[in-house]
């Protein structure tokens, strides 16, 4: 099985490679310190407080118009 | 160990020329016997010395000092080749393990030794250092170069032969463990000139002198590379295994050789400057990869441990690459310079350096020492790479971008590092304060909630089985990024928490037998922020512990999205469907509906009915994301079938069109809608077109074979009311003895599922808070009626392109990604 490395976005094997769904022990070096660092974000919405209570209607709807 | 006077001789020695010092002393020695007296002793004794403690010469008496006693025969000989003397040098391990070394120079002086009294070749071969007699830019030999010299060779040799050519005469003497047996004595005639030496490791120093080949081939092949043009040839007699080293290349060959599977982004460079009588020779390749590849060599020896030359290379090219990339503004975003180690990432080199007084250092006296020489290869280095970088701007380029990326690599690294340090530092073996650990300690039986939010958390606290249901309460963080923007995520110290929690550690210690659950369930809100922690979960356990979720440890709650109660009877749903689905178990018993061909239907049947409508309700929807206007498609579908057969008969096609035209007038006349047909030549048939107005702004909505065709039609009309036996055109709903018609089949089911949600109590949970601590324990964390959704590994490589996309800084990217993949987020999330 193919991946796509998360970090530097080329190929990767997933069977038989300790690093997956890595290429390297330094992508994923590279991911765990994007964690350290509090780099992963998910970006809200642009216009201020409708991101907390978008979901006045279904659920999954509310998280479709969220994401 | 010196042999005394060893010293004095070599000062007095009138060495320059080698060859008028033999040529003075042409005549092979010839002394009697007797004139072996006390210098003679002397110098048996220093070899004597030794053969007591052998590996102060060369390092051990292993397989190690076995193949070092070849390197000194060999040294000499390529010494000799340097000084441009014979190209070629052939080595033979003979079926008893015995040596022969055998090279074309001019051959080991064979002439009186001024001071000895003896022919110098005798000298050389019994005396300790002896190289430093025969000092000079002519002759250097080699043998203190490695420290020893070929005496030390002779003196742990179970015997030792020495054939010299020279001036037309052949020349042999044997020696026995660094005893001369005879004189040096002319055997024969030659017109060839060198020297061949052939000896066998002394069984009672070396308890093994089983020489590997692979290993002499190793060294062989190195001498070759550092020694440009020369060929050595390695045979082995026991297995009849030759092999041959030539490069012309030299050095450049060998970093090519070194790069052979990596992917190098350029030609080798290479660099030859001569200063002071310090010969500075270096090539290097940088590649794709991450890896540090530096070989450094004084006077042909691999100094391992580095020295001064690598120190003068390492400096040179920090400074060269830094002062470039400032020169060139090409270190944006980083603060400071880049460092060496980060220059040197997936760099291939090879220093070479020939220093007439070389000084070994280290351990392993592998550690070049000569200070002056740091300078030589320093600013050579230099000159040579500010106009490499110069010629070569892409490669200059590419090897700060490379630096640039490893500094950040490094830092991340760090930062990673103290992430699990400050972990084990505050906490060490203990676990988070915050986690409610269960009383089970057998992890197979143990599970773990991850719950966003405090409250939920406390709720979850109250609610679980604290035999072997853990607690860790997480909270997503929330950044005021701009005035107008909130971003999402975790806090460093809340991934700290969850891998102390799950116990197995992260990165290079990573160990999934080290879970302390073997149920790992993320629980959050149904709501926007809830999904947004979900992601972050899953994204963090997909690529920092794919071994969980391969396992399938990993799940995710599926806490209720609405509570249902009627009189003191409480349901919970999970979500629309569901609820929908027990809406109408509800009330199918107390309404009827009319079938036209069968009478009214409730129970059983009507649900059957309803299902079956709300299919056909969903492709109206379908179609009317495809721009068919859903009254065309109930009207279409319901006066008569619609097939290829009508829209290529025109007959039939007429009469379907009447019908569609007055049910349209009939029952939605604010649509103005108007039947026409047009020819559709690629179907050689008919297409129904119909115009309305929609707001007052006019549509048309096409009928035509592609459309037909298509299986998304025929569903529709198969699961269209009148195939149900509800030929309308209206339908009929009885509830408590009251008839209520509607036009359209939606109108119908919407106003069934308002009657049984009369006297109903629906509460909508936006939150797991919102529920007390029975509630939740019944909904989502009683093993009994729960329901986990396992997560997968295929379903998150798929999903991660999408969190990448997500969390990256890039707004726009990101918006139209959504939108195209819109119905995979939605996926992802339920």
């Amino acid at each position: 099985m193919r991946v796509t490395c998360p970090i530097c976005r080329q190929d990767a094997t997933w069977e038989n490679n300790q690093y997956r769904p890595f290429c390297s022990a330094r992508c994923r070096t590279a991911d765990l310190g994007a964690w350290a660092t509090e780099s992963y974000r998910i970006t809200g919405q642009d216009s201020p407080g409708e991101g907390q209570e978008a979901d006045s209607g279904a659920g999954n709807a509310a998280d479709q118009a969220d994401l | 160990m010196l042999p005394e006077g060893d010293g004095d001789a070599a000062r007095t020695s009138d060495a320059d020329n080698p060859e008028r010092n033999t040529d003075s002393m042409s005549q092979p020695a010839s002394q009697p016997e007797s004139a072996y007296g006390a210098e003679q002793i002397k110098v048996l004794e220093g070899l004597e010395a030794v053969r007591k403690r052998p590996a102060m010469y060369i390092g051990s008496t292993s397989l190690d000092g076995v193949h070092h006693l070849v390197y000194e025969v060999v040294d000499n000989s390529v010494d000799e080749a340097m000084a441009g003397f014979g190209s070629q040098i052939d080595i033979t391990v003979h079926i008893d393990n015995s040596i022969t070394v055998s090279d074309q120079g001019r051959g080991i002086p064979t002439g009186m030794h001024p001071t000895e009294g003896r022919p110098a070749a005798e000298v050389v071969l019994t005396t300790l250092h002896a190289g430093g007699k025969f000092e000079n830019d002519a002759y250097k030999v080699s043998g203190g170069l490695h420290g020893v010299g070929i005496s030390v060779v002779n003196a742990l040799s179970e015997w030792l032969e020495v054939e010299i050519r020279q001036h037309g005469q052949v020349f042999q003497q044997k020696y026995k463990r660094g005893a001369p047996q005879n004189e040096l004595t002319v055997v024969g005639k030659t017109d060839r000139t060198g020297t061949t030496v052939t000896y066998r490791a002394d069984p009672e120093i070396f308890p093994e002198i089983d020489h590997s080949f692979d290993v002499l081939a190793k060294r062989m092949r190195e001498l070759a590379f550092l020694n440009k043009g020369l060929t050595i040839q390695v045979a082995d007699e026991r297995t009849e295994r030759t092999e041959a080293f030539c490069y012309e290349g030299g050095i450049v060959s060998f970093v090519e050789h070194l790069n052979e599977n990596k992917k190098p982004f350029h030609t080798p460079a290479y660099l030859e400057r001569t200063t002071d009588k310090i010969v500075v020779e270096v090539a290097f390749q940088f590649n794709e990869g991450y890896s540090e590849n530096l070989f450094s060599f004084a006077n042909n020896i691999n100094t391992r441990e580095g020295g001064t030359h690598l120190a003068g290379f390492k400096a040179s090219l920090t400074r060269s690459v830094n002062a470039y990339a400032t020169a060139n503004n090409l270190l944006k975003g980083v603060k400071e310079n880049i460092s060496g180690d980060d220059i040197r990432e997936g760099l291939t080199a090879v220093v070479s350096v020939k220093v007439p007084q070389p000084q070994f250092e280290g351990q392993t006296k592998t550690k070049l020492g000569n200070s002056e020489v740091k300078g030589a290869v320093e600013s050579a280095v230099n000159e040579y790479l500010n106009e490499y970088f110069e010629e070569n701007p892409q490669v200059a380029r590419r090897v700060v971008d490379k630096a640039v990326s490893a500094a950040r690599a490094r830092e991340a690294a760090r930062k990673a590092k103290d992430l699990i340090r400050r972990k084990s530092a505050l906490e060490s073996s203990s676990l988070p304060g915050k986690l409610a650990d269960c009383a089970e300690r057998d992890p197979e039986h143990s599970e773990v909630y991850l719950v966003e939010g405090d409250s939920a958390g406390g709720s979850a606290k109250q609610g679980r089985d604290r035999r072997n249901q853990a607690i860790l309460p997480l909270k997503g963080k929330i950044l005021n990024v701009e005035k107008a923007r909130f971003d999402k995520m975790i806090s460093s110290e809340e991934i700290r928490c969850l891998i102390t929690a799950l116990g197995t550690g992260v990165g290079e210690e990573f160990d999934a037998a080290k879970a302390r659950y073997h149920k790992i369930i993320i629980m959050t809100d149904a709501d926007v922020d809830g999904a947004h922690i979900r992601t972050l979960l899953l994204t963090f356990f997909y690529r920092q512990m794919p071994d969980l979720i391969e396992r399938g440890f990993v799940y995710i709650a599926q806490p209720p999205l609405f509570k249902v109660k009627k009189g003191s009877k409480e349901t919970y749903l999970k979500d629309e469907r569901a609820l929908s689905a027990h809406l109408l178990d509800l009330i199918v018993s107390d309404v009827a509906v009319n079938m036209d061909k069968t009478g009214p239907a409730n129970g059983v049947r009507l649900k059957n009915v309803i299902d079956k409508l709300q299919m056909f309700e969903n492709l109206v929807d379908h179609w009317e994301r495809r721009g068919i206007h859903p009254a065309v498609m109930r009207a279409a579908t319901q006066v008569g079938e619609l097939t290829r057969g009508v829209l290529r008969d025109a007959e039939k096609q007429a009469a379907f069109m009447d019908k569609l035209g007055a049910h349209l007038s009939e029952f939605f006349p604010e649509m103005n809608a108007e039947v026409a047909s047009e020819p559709d030549p690629e179907h050689e048939s008919q297409r129904i077109v119909v115009n309305f107005r929609k707001d007052g702004v006019p549509r048309r909505a096409v009928l035509d074979e592609a459309l037909v065709a298509t299986a998304e039609f025929r569903q529709t009309r198969e699961h269209a009311p009148r195939k149900l036996g509800m030929e309308g055109p209206s339908f009929t709903v009885t509830f408590k003895e009251q008839a209520h018609t509607f036009t359209t089949s939606r109108q119908m089911l919407d106003f069934i599922l308002e009657c049984a949600k009369k006297g109903l109590n629906i509460q909508r949970y936006k939150g797991l808070g919102e529920m007390n601590p029975e509630q939740l324990w019944e909904t989502t964390m009683n093993p009994e009626v729960r329901s986990l959704l396992q997560v997968d590994i295929g379903d998150m490589i798929k999903a991660d392109n999408i969190f990448t996309v997500l969390m990256g800084d890039q707004v726009e990217p990101r918006r139209a990604f959504i939108e195209k993949h819109a119905k995979d987020v939605r996926n992802l999330d339920v």
